[in-house]
């Protein structure tokens, strides 16, 4: 049997303890034990981005990490870009912009967004694009969601 | 050598099932005492929008806001039968039973409105602006929302259910004669790309697209599903083969096999065109499997335009490009 | 009022804010955990099938086989000729031999490696072109060929001799996958009232219902499936792939079961899109005007049935493109090969045609010298005009505004190009 180990991280703005087998991945955590089922798994290999989390405002493919590699790290995931009553301008913007099919790739897409614009808030076309790279959509044909992102660009509203 | 080629595709689409299969669907609706309404319908959204196309179907109908409908979808527990969201079917036929059913549950409202207003007929009674109005004298009124309280009180129900028909006749199996399927879809789309006459890469420059949607209940939802449907086609015709070594498929995954990223894709100009269906709500026809016909050809095409080799076995790989250029010389 | 209006998506609120529940979103207390053991080979008899190992291995709730199915052991969306648990005869790689279900994706997993089949491998065919050969082995003891539609209009020797033009290829299609990003998963359980609920992504529940209920062998109305938010479908969750599964491993242990599949799981057990060998001849004459069109489509089917019967007469019917043509000759074929199976995916059978016709428009125009517009505007359908299966389209065929707003956008100048 594999040992497990003491887990300890910031999810979303609140302290985070667990004991948690130590092979387990940063995805299984957020969902199978904090119920955070807003990351996406897609493919299991970091091609798709599905699951992608922000790692002290990075984003990563949470399926490629172990918890353990993220231990005292902040993280957020898409159920901490905002609540009901407050979204995200990213969030509204996705809304308006019709960047929203299915719905499966819209957690990492909105997550890599954030990250982008928190880095570069006025951010080409061209560079939107290629932060979102990594992130498949099957739905869109990514027109709506270049869209959705350059038009918060644009309207330069950061938090 | 870099090269350039424009292509065009033009296609159409049969919807619905066809072929004389049962295409039906059913939906329930039901007026509450404050005029907001519940839909019941069996037609699954499988992320193209049916749902919020349905819902604004059954606010048109009601002359109310969309705000005021909600809609539950697809739960055997108390959805009836809506088909399968397949064929590019349900704005047509489930919009078309969710028309139906509206109709028969504001009748009950309004025929309960025409006594309370004073008019001879529903067809004096107009719905807008939140009232129930006399047709030309519009200082005669009722909010909606009171008739509804009203009406129910008085012992009426507002509810309608209905269920609607897609015709389509069976072919011929001696000759293929027939009418197997209503309403068609046409499109067209015209791609500009760049062949790498070097590493046999082809990029994609731009497309155009045209879809004939009848009309587009809601703009931004087609030309979501046109902009989807161009990047499988382009998917389709470049990137995408599951590979089989004795029936066993050798890449099962994203890694090799290959789906487009937005670094593959072009920016897409769509053109709605809108012909009118009578048949169809509003004079919908559908518009999601016909949005992905006419990409890959027009690549295809506009390869060829631009290096004189036609790729015939799907997907136009760089290797088959190159050993096409080759085959030329 | 509200026609025309691009209004945000209905459950656009979940779906931005990660509270859109996709089946593997959902949990239940005590739940087991739902595997599949799919076969390595393409056509196969089963000799010995023990699960002894498996069923002992601790943390194991139910190990099910073919011989466990209270009802039909088949499902297909016209014929039931897919196997739930294939009980002897293998006909193609991926097909389910047993589940298991377990306390953790672990102990199933482990379980599964502890199943031992023993196989006598059989003759397999993978080319649809070779299965329709008198002497291929045979997928299925009926034949091979599952389906043949022929079309005929006209006179399409008398229309070739009056052809000005004549261009005849070979064209052919590749296996795609529909790659919805969301992998297929479900949670099944059993009710208060002892019925059983499934929660899946499906493309249409009532059907699922059938299906469920005829495997069961139990009513209809015992069964209530619920459609979580669907990440993607594109024809490929028409056919069962887990439905049937979820549903037995509940059903025979009483318990709450969830089953996910990988995305290679997901790879190997939805439908494809169908290849097709194509063949097109198509004449017209020195105006441009189509006379004459020969196709022959030949699709891959797979080993089972799925939609393939109503793809291939799609192809058939939709093979003369959007254009008038007075003589047609068209034959559309599905054949059965030891291939994974091929289903509904969007286009289903009018994607395949275009890659020829509208190959065979350009060859057509370039001969002619006449623009690619040019050919298709002098050919397009309009109100009034007959289809190859003799359908006379009465309203809405807007193909001639789609030409014109796409060239117009290429600045090309359309009044010199009619």
């Amino acid at each position: 049997m594999i040992g497990t180990k003491s887990f300890e991280a910031i999810v979303n703005g609140e302290q985070v303890k667990l004991n948690i087998p130590q092979n387990l991945r940063l995805i299984d955590v957020l969902r199978n034990y904090l119920g955070l089922t807003g990351t996406k798994e897609g493919c299991g290999e970091g091609e798709c981005g599905a699951c992608t989390v922000l790692v002290d405002g990075e984003p990563y493919n949470s399926c490629l990490l172990f918890a353990l590699q993220v231990q005292n790290k902040n993280i957020l995931t898409i159920e901490g870009l905002a609540s009901y009553n407050n979204l995200h301008p990213l969030q509204e913007s996705f809304l308006e912009h019709g960047a929203v099919q299915c719905g499966y790739c819209t957690p990492g897409m909105l997550l890599v967004a954030k990250a982008l614009l928190d880095k570069n808030p006025n951010p080409t076309r061209e560079e939107i694009k290629v932060a979102i790279s990594g992130n498949l959509c099957r739905c869109t044909g990514y027109s709506k969601i270049v869209d959705a992102i350059s038009a918060v660009a644009e309207k330069g509203v950061k938090r | 050598m870099k090269k350039r080629g424009i292509g065009i595709g033009c296609t159409f689409y049969g919807t619905g099932y066809g072929n004389g299969f049962p295409d039906i669907s059913t939906a329930f609706v039901e007026i509450h005492d404050d005029g907001s309404v519940l839909i019941l319908t069996g037609a699954v959204d499988c992320g193209q929008g049916s749902t919020t196309v349905l819902t604004q179907i059954a606010a048109e109908e009601l002359g109310i806001p969309t705000d005021m409908v909600t809609i539950t979808c697809a739960d055997t527990g108390c959805t009836p039968d809506s088909g399968t969201t397949a064929a590019t079917r349900q704005t047509y036929t489930t919009g078309n039973a969710i028309r139906l059913a509206c109709q028969k549950a504001k009748k009950t409202l309004l025929e309960w409105a025409a006594k309370e207003l004073g008019t001879n007929t529903i067809e004096g009674l107009v719905i807008a602006e939140g009232k129930i109005m006399v047709k030309g004298h519009p200082q005669k009124s009722i909010t909606f929302k009171e008739a509804c309280a009203k009406a129910r009180f008085a012992g009426n129900r507002l509810i309608g259910e209905a269920s609607f028909t897609t015709h389509a006749t069976q072919v011929n199996m001696e000759d293929g004669q027939g009418a197997p399927y209503w309403p068609y879809a046409f499109g067209t789309q015209i791609a500009e790309v760049e062949v790498d006459t070097e590493t046999g890469k082809v990029e994609v420059l731009r497309i155009v697209a045209a879809q004939d949607v009848g009309k587009a209940i809601n703009p931004q939802s087609v030309e979501g599903q046109i902009e989807g449907g161009v990047a499988q086609g382009l998917g389709w015709s470049l990137l995408e083969e599951v590979k089989l070594s004795s029936g066993n498929i050798t890449n099962p995954a994203f890694s090799s096999y290959l789906i487009p990223t937005v670094l593959d894709m072009p920016e897409i100009e769509t053109y709605i065109i809108e012909s009118h269906e009578p048949t169809g709500p509003y004079g919908a026809k559908g518009v999601g499997e016909p949005a992905m016909l006419s990409a890959a050809p027009a690549i295809l095409n506009a390869i060829h335009d631009a290096i004189g080799v036609r790729i015939n076995d799907l997907p136009a790989t760089p290797e088959k490009i190159l050993e096409a250029l080759q085959e030329k010389k | 009022m509200t026609i025309g209006k691009s209004l945000p998506r209905y459950e656009g609120l979940g779906k931005v804010t990660g509270q859109a529940k996709f089946p593997a979103d959902y949990y239940m207390p005590g739940m087991l955990y739902g595997k599949t053991l799919r076969t390595p080979l393409a056509s196969a008899k089963i000799l010995r099938l023990d699960t002894s190992k498996a069923e002992s291995l601790r943390g194991v709730a139910k190990v099910v086989t073919a011989q466990d199915i209270p009802g039909e052991n088949g499902h297909g969306v016209i014929f039931p000729d897919a196997p739930i648990l294939v009980e002897d005869r293998v006909r193609s790689i991926n097909d389910a031999i047993a589940l298991v279900a377990a306390e953790s994706e672990e102990i199933a997993e482990e379980a599964l490696s502890l199943i031992k089949v023993e196989y006598e491998e059989l003759p397999a065919v993978y080319d649809p072109r070779e299965a329709m050969k008198e002497d291929s082995p045979l997928v299925w003891d009926k034949g091979n060929i599952l389906y043949h539609l022929p079309i005929r209009k006209g006179d399409v020797e008398k229309g070739f001799r009056e052809a000005d033009v004549i261009v005849e290829n070979k064209y052919s299609t590749q296996m795609v996958d529909h790659a919805f990003l969301q992998p297929e998963a479900a949670l099944s359980y059993i009710d208060e009232t002892g019925n059983l609920v499934l929660r899946v992504a499906t493309q249409y529940v009532h059907w699922d219902r059938t299906e469920i209920a005829r495997a069961l062998n139990i009513n209809i109305n015992q069964v209530r499936v619920v459609c979580a938010t669907v990440g993607g479908a594109f024809g490929g969750r028409e056919d069962m792939t887990l439905q049937l599964h979820c549903s037995l491993l509940t059903w025979l242990t009483k318990r709450p079961v969830k089953m996910v599949y990988s995305r290679e799981e997901s790879f190997k057990a939805h439908s494809k899109r169908h290849p097709i060998y194509m063949k097109y001849k198509t004449g017209c004459t020195k105006e441009g005007k189509l006379i004459a069109l020969e196709a022959e489509f030949i699709g891959d089917a797979g080993a089972y049935s799925s939609w393939s019967p109503n793809i291939l007469r799609k192809s058939a019917v939709h093979a003369t493109g959007p254009y008038y043509v007075p003589n047609v000759k068209v034959d559309a074929y599905a054949v059965h090969t030891n291939n994974p199976f091929t289903g509904a995916m969007r286009g289903f059978g009018a994607a395949q045609p275009p890659i020829a016709y509208e190959a065979q428009m350009d060859l057509l125009a370039k001969e002619l010298g006449l623009h690619p517009f040019t050919i298709r505007w002098r050919n397009a359908f309009e109100e009034g005009s007959e289809t190859a299966t003799g359908q006379i389209l009465e309203t809405s065929v807007g193909l001639k505004e789609t030409l014109l707003a796409t060239a117009k956008a290429y600045g090309w100048d359309v009044e010199k190009l009619y």
